[in-house]
């Protein structure tokens, strides 16, 4: 045992002034009384008969010189040499990826917890000038601690870690510390965690010693690894899943689905040990709007499954994902292109001498052609119309094109620009109340737009080889802007949901003005729309994501997203028993440097306790002495 | 002090109709008040008996001699006065407390006690001697006999002060020594003195005294109000003593205390002294009317 603060020690010269101080004031209160003469008598035979009295009225002072004995003990930071892991600057990196959740530890507690004791048994044998920078590996991994030395600092920080459920950036953490330990003497990277550091295994030149200590000691776990649903047009809807055993058991567990919150199927599946079930059903009901897929052990199961947080996953009903677009043409090379050029579009191609297909398509384009019969259901745009609809009667051709003019104000119109376009003639077009004219040139329309029956339909008047428009800039613009219209792109295009941790992309419809996020845990998030594509990455807990655009005028689009952990990195738990970085291999670290473990704030609480008996002892005298003040003649003796 | 009243017109109501009772010392000198073993003169027939030569002819029942033609002569009581002695510790201890209730003041309360059972004496013609005494040079008040003297005695009593130390041994015996006629003795004092007080009782029973010990002590004496580092001070001697006041401390006080009451109580009884222990805290006349009822010495 050794002294850090050997000075402190000087301070049990205080004793002196106490002893002092204590005889002062044992010059007693004078008190008058009828007589001694009992009293006197009780004093022969009270020390007649123990011999200890004499000690036991001193035991405040005792009590006290005890106190300043532990006091001036601790101020002077005692402490014991102890095997400490690292020395010097030490970068500690917590791993707090979801596979930290893991509860396999023998008490029940989680890796994590384990992973901040062992961070905590580093504070404490830190030696004289060793310094710790806390870095929690997460899927942004952050520093948490500075370097300090302040083991109060440190032990807080740590304490108040959080382990996280995405996938650990190793890469940036490693980078993180190795830019942290960059300059200094002796550095040195501690690895808290189970192991596996993916991509980071690769990376260079990692300055100073690395350390390694493994946390967990089973490899039991069931995950849902996949899970999707897709429904093509006319049928209904399938669901994937996909159950995997990352243990070396085999399980038994009981696969359950819910279909917006009521349980729809729960089966039991044995999985092999190291292999993954799939499942596919083809029977989900019609018109579903969420899935949530659940493992659970069964009762007489004695395989456990140690992660809780890939037990659990969600899909949202797929809404279509690309437009299905038709194109009725004897051939326009200008549409086909406008069409293949655009996202989001899946454009097939009619035969126009063929009825038209059954299957059901977003959008039809017929261009310089007509059904027979009836118009199929869905939106509609006519290109150059040959005849009369339901919709409209097409008149007498006309080459009044001169001045066209173009609704600026209209979303549809944005950044359409019609003054350099020729037109060689166009039709006229009658009975199309329902629709608004975009495009107008001094004989009539050029492009009318608006709803009729439940759905949307457009009429380009004239032929496009007979104009330059195709050849314009305004073409792929006004194709565009027109289907965007027409079937508006999905406010999230993750059609099969988002792993935990990954950047949303949220694209709101013209004109909104603000994105509402309702997250899993109920609360709420807002964000302007100050730009076309919205960034959101506060997707660290999975489940349901609801995202709700907000125009002027209320409600204008919302979307459920469903964020899950389908890490296979984090769902085999299998601890590792050495690291591979570099090239290198790191073996979990032997504690073979010299630390310093002080044990002040025991010798504080034993001053602590001893204060509270001196408390004890002179309270008890105190009450004797006031209980009957009041019937007392007293008087104090002054100086 | 003086505005203090001794006792009130109930109290001595209640005393009128009490007298002190010795049951050894009948050695009458005058007539009092009391029916003696001796037969007398008085008016009280007690027996006859036969005539016979140098009997007083006025003592002939002379109505039985013409009845019977035999002469008796008639026996009367005679009735006798009894020394009563008072003696009343007068040092600075029994001036105590000093705070507080007035009526809890041991000198109050034994001054009170000294006028109630002179009050008495005096009521039954006694011969009543009154002795405040801190040490051996005292006068005693008296003898005096007789209601006359009520007067005066309540204002020597209530003129008495409470100083000094008080030697009791010495003091009786000194009084044994010079007291006239041995009659019932009364000593009132808290007997919180190193010297002791037997020798002196002893005195007065060689003597042939009657002895009565009222041993007086308020509640604070009985149960201290203390703990602490003290010095205590002796109110008395002016001496100090340091002691330090815990539970444990108070606890043997009390313990000590006890014992020492139950050894007087013990000495007393061995030596038929009549041992009456007193606490401030009951009302004064109860030792009298009470206490001294049960122990014979007042009816």
């Amino acid at each position: 045992m050794a002294f850090l603060t050997p000075l402190a020690l000087a301070g049990a010269a205080l004793a002196i002034p106490i002893i002092l101080l204590y005889m002062l004031r044992l010059r007693r209160r004078e008190v008058i009384v009828s007589s001694t003469f009992l009293w006197q008598q009780v004093l022969q035979d009270s020390e007649a008969n123990t011999p200890w009295q004499r000690l036991r009225r001193n035991i405040l002072l005792l009590l006290q010189l005890i106190i300043l004995a532990l006091l001036v003990f601790a101020l002077a930071r005692p402490f014991m040499i102890v095997p400490a892991v690292s020395a010097g600057q030490i970068e500690l990196l917590v791993d707090a990826s979801a596979s930290m959740n893991a509860t396999d530890l023998p008490d029940g507690g989680s890796r994590f917890e384990e992973a901040k004791r062992q961070a905590l048994s580093i504070v404490d044998t830190l030696g004289a000038g060793d310094t710790v920078t806390v870095i929690r590996v997460a899927d942004v991994p952050t520093v948490v601690i500075p370097a300090t030395d302040d083991r109060v600092t440190l032990r807080a920080g740590i304490n108040a870690l959080q382990p996280g459920l995405a996938e650990a950036d190793w890469v940036a953490a490693l980078t993180l510390a190795a830019a942290d330990a960059a300059g200094a003497q002796q550095a040195s990277i501690v690895i808290i965690g189970d192991g596996g550091l993916g991509d980071a295994e690769g990376l260079p030149g990692i300055p100073g010693e690395i350390r390694y200590v493994p946390v967990g000691v089973s490899d039991s776990n069931l995950a849902i690894s996949a899970l999707a649903t897709r429904a093509l047009p006319g049928q209904p809807p399938q669901l994937f899943a996909q159950i995997t055993n990352y243990g070396s058991q085999d399980a038994d567990v009981i696969f359950d689905l819910r279909v917006d919150g009521a349980l729809f199927t729960a089966r039991r599946y044995t999985v092999p040990a190291g292999q993954s079930l799939p499942l596919v059903s083809e029977s989900l009901p019609d018109g579903f709007g969420i899935l949530q897929a659940g493992l659970t052990r069964p009762t007489d199961s004695r395989v456990p499954d140690y992660l809780a947080a890939d037990d659990t996953a969600w899909a949202v009903a797929a809404e279509g994902g690309a437009r299905r677009v038709l194109l009725m043409t004897a051939g326009n090379l200008f549409l086909e292109q406008a069409l293949r050029s655009l996202p989001g579009i899946q454009a097939f191609r009619g035969d126009i001498n063929r009825p038209l297909p059954a299957e059901p398509y977003d959008l039809y384009i017929f261009d310089g052609w007509l059904p027979p019969g009836n118009l199929p259901d869905g939106d509609l745009l006519f290109v150059n119309p040959p005849g009369n609809t339901a919709l409209f009667t097409v008149g007498a051709e006309s080459t009044a094109t001169a001045n066209p003019t173009v609704r600026r104000d209209d979303p549809r119109m944005a950044f359409v620009d019609f003054d350099d376009v020729n037109v060689l003639k166009f039709k006229r077009i009658i009975g199309a109340d329902w629709a608004e004219t975009l495009i107008a040139v001094e004989g009539g329309p050029l492009l009318l737009a608006g709803e009729t029956g439940g759905r949307r339909a457009a009429i380009l008047t004239f032929d496009l080889r007979e104009s330059d428009l195709p050849l314009q800039i305004t073409w792929p613009v006004l194709m565009a802007n027109l289907l965007e219209w027409f079937t508006p792109q999905a406010v999230v295009s993750a059609p099969d949901g988002l792993l935990v941790g990954q950047t949303m992309a949220i694209r709101p419809a013209a004109g909104a003005a603000q994105v509402r996020l309702t997250l899993p845990d109920g609360s709420t998030r807002a964000l302007p729309v100050d730009r076309e594509t919205l960034a959101f990455a506060e997707t660290g807990a999975p489940g349901i994501y609801r995202v709700d655009v907000l125009g002027e005028n209320g409600l204008m689009q919302s979307a459920r997203v469903a964020v899950n952990l389908f890490a296979p990195g984090e769902s085999a738990i299998a601890p590792r028993s050495s690291l591979s970085l570099s090239g290198a291999t790191i073996t979990p670290s032997a504690r073979d440097e010299i630390g310093q473990r002080e044990f002040w704030p025991l010798a504080a609480l034993a001053a602590l306790l001893v204060l509270l008996v001196e408390w004890y002892v002179y309270h008890r005298r105190l009450r004797v002495r006031t209980m009957f003040r009041p019937a007392l003649r007293q008087r104090e003796v002054m100086g | 002090m003086a505005d203090e009243r001794l006792f009130d017109e109930t109290t001595r109501r209640k005393l009128e109709q009490l007298m002190l009772v010795a049951r050894r010392v009948r050695a009458g000198a005058m007539k009092g008040e009391r029916r003696s073993t001796k037969r007398g003169t008085s008016i009280e027939f007690a027996d006859y008996r036969n005539y016979v030569r140098g009997d007083d002819l006025r003592r002939l029942d002379w109505n039985i001699y013409g009845r019977l033609e035999r002469p008796f002569i008639k026996l009367l009581e005679d009735e006798e006065d009894l020394a009563v002695h008072l003696i009343l510790d007068v040092s600075a201890s029994m001036d105590w407390p000093q705070e507080g209730e007035r009526d809890r003041n041991k000198f109050l309360y034994a001054r009170r006690l000294f006028a109630g059972l002179a009050y008495m004496a005096l009521a039954t013609n006694d011969r009543l001697t009154l002795l405040a005494t801190s040490d051996s040079t005292a006068a005693p008040f008296g003898p005096i006999r007789g209601r006359g003297f009520g007067l005066p005695m309540l204002a020597y009593v209530g003129g008495l002060k409470a100083a000094g130390i008080t030697d009791l041994n010495a003091a009786l015996k000194d009084y044994a020594l010079r007291a006239g006629r041995p009659g019932l003795c009364f000593i009132i004092s808290d007997l919180l003195m190193p010297g002791g007080y037997q020798d002196g009782i002893n005195r007065l029973l060689g003597r042939g005294y009657e002895v009565g010990l009222i041993h007086i002590l308020s509640p604070d004496e009985i149960e201290p109000p203390l703990g602490g580092d003290l010095r205590l001070v002796d109110v008395e001697t002016g001496q100090g003593q340091e002691v330090t006041i815990d539970a444990g401390m108070r606890d043997l006080y009390i313990k000590r205390l006890e014992a020492w009451r139950d050894g007087i109580r013990a000495d007393c009884v061995r030596r038929g002294v009549h041992y009456v222990g007193v606490d401030t805290g009951v009302p004064w006349e109860k030792v009298i009317l009470f206490n001294l009822r049960r122990l014979g010495a007042v009816k």
